[in-house]
């Protein structure tokens, strides 16, 4: 059989916060048991006159209040982080608790009167409790621990090697050794205990079977509503499927985009070799054909069905019986969610209606998944484009430019005035196309995955300064007071050499791009904690206040930057402002018109790289 | 005065590569595609290779530049390793295109823009064949 994983066993216990509430209703009820038998051992005695062994009765009700504060104590230390610790410990208290208890009413059995005892029902209690709250192990156990119990009393004390008290007056004095009344106080006794058991066997089942199935279908709903990866939402429902069906055995196929073919997208407990049995054609399938037409199918025995379309590979898989249920989504099937059990015959209408509901569940998640997915790849379809057209354009574009450099260096000839004027027209036309299409690469990179560049820690002063550095003889051309504050200490944060060039390049561009002749542009890198803000302060031409808000928008360019004559895409702050998000961090900006504009950039600081 | 050979499968940017080189007083001559390049270095021996990075695949020039000089050298073309060449790359400023750790060493002597300011390749020109 295929490797189990998930923990199936674990499905056939009560859930820790179920039986905890047990147990400490046990405890409770014990309180009450204890103090009952000293009490109406004392009542017996002084108001009804019987003769009863009084000193062995009290040490037993003694006894219960004893081990039940024990066990009270031990019930408050067993809480745990861990919920299987945390059951383990639940469980060995509940053992515990019956094994005492057990062991104190055989002695209270045999101090009222052993086989005669008016008490013997109670015997019936006891197993009934750990029918409840030992489901796990076979009822009829205890059935039998009881009933084998109760005739060794039984013997022993008509044999004479246990004394027997004769407690109420009016039964025969040799009652007790009578083989006729033994016999038919323990078949009573047996077939009373044996159909209490088994009615409370089957109603335990059921329950803990709803449990599952509300617990599976929690799941589902749960595994819909928190993930967008396909991956994740196939696993989760072949899981939830099979545990809602107690079985270690589930898989998902999808229709592939003929619509003919069945692709395993999800096994949950299946071989390997199961798993790659081959092709699921509908045409060969009539079980998958009858799922897509909308009504479940089960097999109850694989050997002797004919829809099977791998049967051999389903029997040497060990499976005996499955139920395969439609997928359906909004736009009609999408696929099959099977279930199989290594038993023949072990689904009924009703499991397969269950199946049916998760698999309802699971197609909405199905199609948000795979719609999310499609979507991601038209992203990255649509950025791989735009790279593929930039790259394209700026080939002719770079060309063109080199050679109109040539021209106005003169290096083909002597150029006149007006046509020098014209080719440095084109020159500064073509520059301007030639940002747009850098800026349009940058843009289509932060959006491309899988081209995403790999962040490292990088020293921010260095970056910062030859960002710096390269707007140096712009400033001085314009007698702009440029300084530079850094940090006392340099801090690194997790990025790309590219990524900032590309960030400080374009903000402290920027200031010095629109700041008017003698003004001033200052950088400082102030680290915060946690954090490191770069400020770049201009007086320059500032942003109108009402068109802040779509600083950030691409193609946005405030209304006095156009009327400044100034050459610009509208691309660099939102480029900026994507990549300075990429690595964690922020950007602010605070502007007045004519005054001067403050962008403000802040990032996390990482641990210094291992050199 | 030097011979050098511009392989470049852009005409524009060979005609404007050229421009520029003849005006500093050098003779150019130039290739299409890397084969053409290779046959015409071993005939002329020129004194100084300008090679563009992305001819018909996007690295066609470091794969050249890495034939003629890379560490596993082919022995026949030992005496044209000396050959100083200037690459004509788009690549490294202007895109987030990186090569990974192996690739970082490219046997090539200096790098120009593209497009380029035609000041800087003659300066770089004359530098390199100064050495």
């Amino acid at each position: 059989m295929a490797e189990i994983r998930g923990e199936p066993s674990q499905l056939d216990v009560l859930l820790p916060r179920d039986l905890a509430a047990a147990s400490t209703r046990l405890i409770l009820t014990r309180w009450a048991a204890g103090a009952i038998v000293i009490l109406a051992t004392a009542a017996s005695q002084r108001l009804l006159g019987i003769i009863l062994p009084a000193t062995g009765l009290y040490v037993i009700g003694l006894f219960i209040l004893v081990y039940n504060t024990a066990l009270s104590l031990l019930a408050q230390r067993a809480a745990s982080p861990d919920p299987a610790v945390y059951l383990t410990r639940l469980r060995r208290l509940v053992v515990l608790q019956v094994g005492l208890d057990w062991l104190c009413m055989a002695v209270f059995l045999h101090l009222t009167g052993g086989i005669t005892s008016p008490a013997i029902v109670f015997l019936l209690i006891h197993m009934l409790m750990v029918t409840i709250l030992l489901p796990g192990v076979s009822s009829y156990l205890y059935v039998a621990l009881g009933v084998g119990g109760l005739l060794v009393l039984a013997m022993l004390e008509a044999s004479g090697a246990l004394a027997h008290y004769t407690v109420l007056a009016a039964l025969p004095s040799d009652l007790y050794r009578d083989p006729l009344f033994i016999t038919s106080q323990i078949v009573f006794f047996a077939a009373a205990a044996f159909s209490t058991v088994t009615l409370a066997t089957g109603i335990m089942g059921q329950l803990l079977n709803r449990e599952r199935q509300i617990s599976a279908l929690f799941q589902t709903t749960r595994a819909v509503s928190s993930s967008l990866s396909l991956h994740e939402v196939l696993d989760q429902l072949t899981r939830n499927a099979a545990r809602a069906l107690s079985t270690a055995h589930s898989s998902i196929r999808l229709l592939d985009e003929t619509g003919e073919t069945l692709e395993l997208a999800a096994a949950y407990g299946l071989s390997d070799a199961y798993q790659d049995k081959g092709p699921v054609e509908l045409s060969h399938n009539p079980l998958a054909q009858e799922a897509l037409a909308g009504k479940p199918a089960i097999v109850d025995e694989a050997a002797d069905d004919p829809r099977l379309q791998y049967a051999r590979q389903v029997l040497e898989e060990g499976i005996h019986s499955l139920v395969v249920v439609p997928i359906v989504g909004r736009s009609g099937p999408v696929g099959v969610l099977r279930v199989y059990a290594d038993q023949p015959r072990r689904f009924s209408d009703a499991d397969a209606q269950f199946v049916m509901t998760i698999a309802r569940q699971g197609a909405v998640a199905i199609e948000n998944a795979m719609a999310h997915e499609a979507l991601k790849r038209a992203e990255t379809e649509r950025a791989q484009f735009v790279r593929t057209v930039t790259h394209e354009l700026r080939s002719p574009v770079g060309g063109a430019q080199s050679l109109l450099r040539v021209l106005l260096q003169q290096m083909s000839g002597e150029l006149s005035p007006s046509q020098q004027d014209i080719i440095q027209r084109v020159e500064t036309r073509l520059d301007a196309l030639m940002s747009l299409i850098n800026d349009l690469l940058a843009l289509a990179a932060t959006t491309t995955s899988g081209f995403q560049e790999k962040p490292e820690a990088i020293a921010l002063t260095a970056e910062v300064r030859s960002a710096f550095d390269l707007r140096a003889t712009e400033a001085h051309e314009k007698n702009i007071e440029l300084t530079f504050s850094p940090p006392s200490n340099d801090v690194w944060v997790r990025s790309s050499h590219e990524g900032l060039a590309h960030i400080f390049g374009n903000l402290i561009g920027n200031a010095v791009k629109y700041t008017p002749n003698g003004g001033r542009v200052s950088v400082a890198i102030e680290p915060r904690g946690a954090r490191v803000a770069t400020t770049i302060a201009d007086t320059g031409i500032g942003i109108p206040e009402d068109e802040l808000p779509k600083l950030w928008q691409e193609f946005f360019r405030a209304s006095n930057a156009k009327k400044s004559g100034m050459v610009g895409t509208g691309l660099g702050l939102s480029i900026v402002k994507r990549r300075v998000e990429a690595y964690g961090g922020m950007i602010s900006v605070q502007s007045r018109v004519g005054e001067g504009t403050t962008f403000s950039v802040t990032l996390p600081i990482c641990p210094a790289p291992v050199s | 005065m030097a011979n050098i050979l511009i392989i470049d499968d852009d005409p524009d940017m060979v005609l404007a590569t050229r421009l520029c080189l003849e005006s500093g007083g050098h003779t150019v001559d130039s290739a299409g595609d890397p084969a053409e390049g290779l046959k015409k270095i071993k005939a002329k021996r020129p004194d100084l290779i300008v090679l563009d990075v992305m001819m018909d695949s996007a690295t066609a020039g470091f794969q050249f530049a890495l034939r003629l000089r890379g560490p596993d050298p082919d022995p026949a073309m030992a005496h044209l390793a000396k050959i100083p060449i200037l690459m004509l790359t788009a690549i490294h400023s202007t895109t987030p295109l990186r090569f990974g750790p192996d690739d970082q060493y490219l046997p090539v002597d200096d790098f120009v823009d593209k497009p380029f300011e035609p000041e800087t390749l003659l300066k770089k020109v004359n530098a390199l064949l100064k050495k």
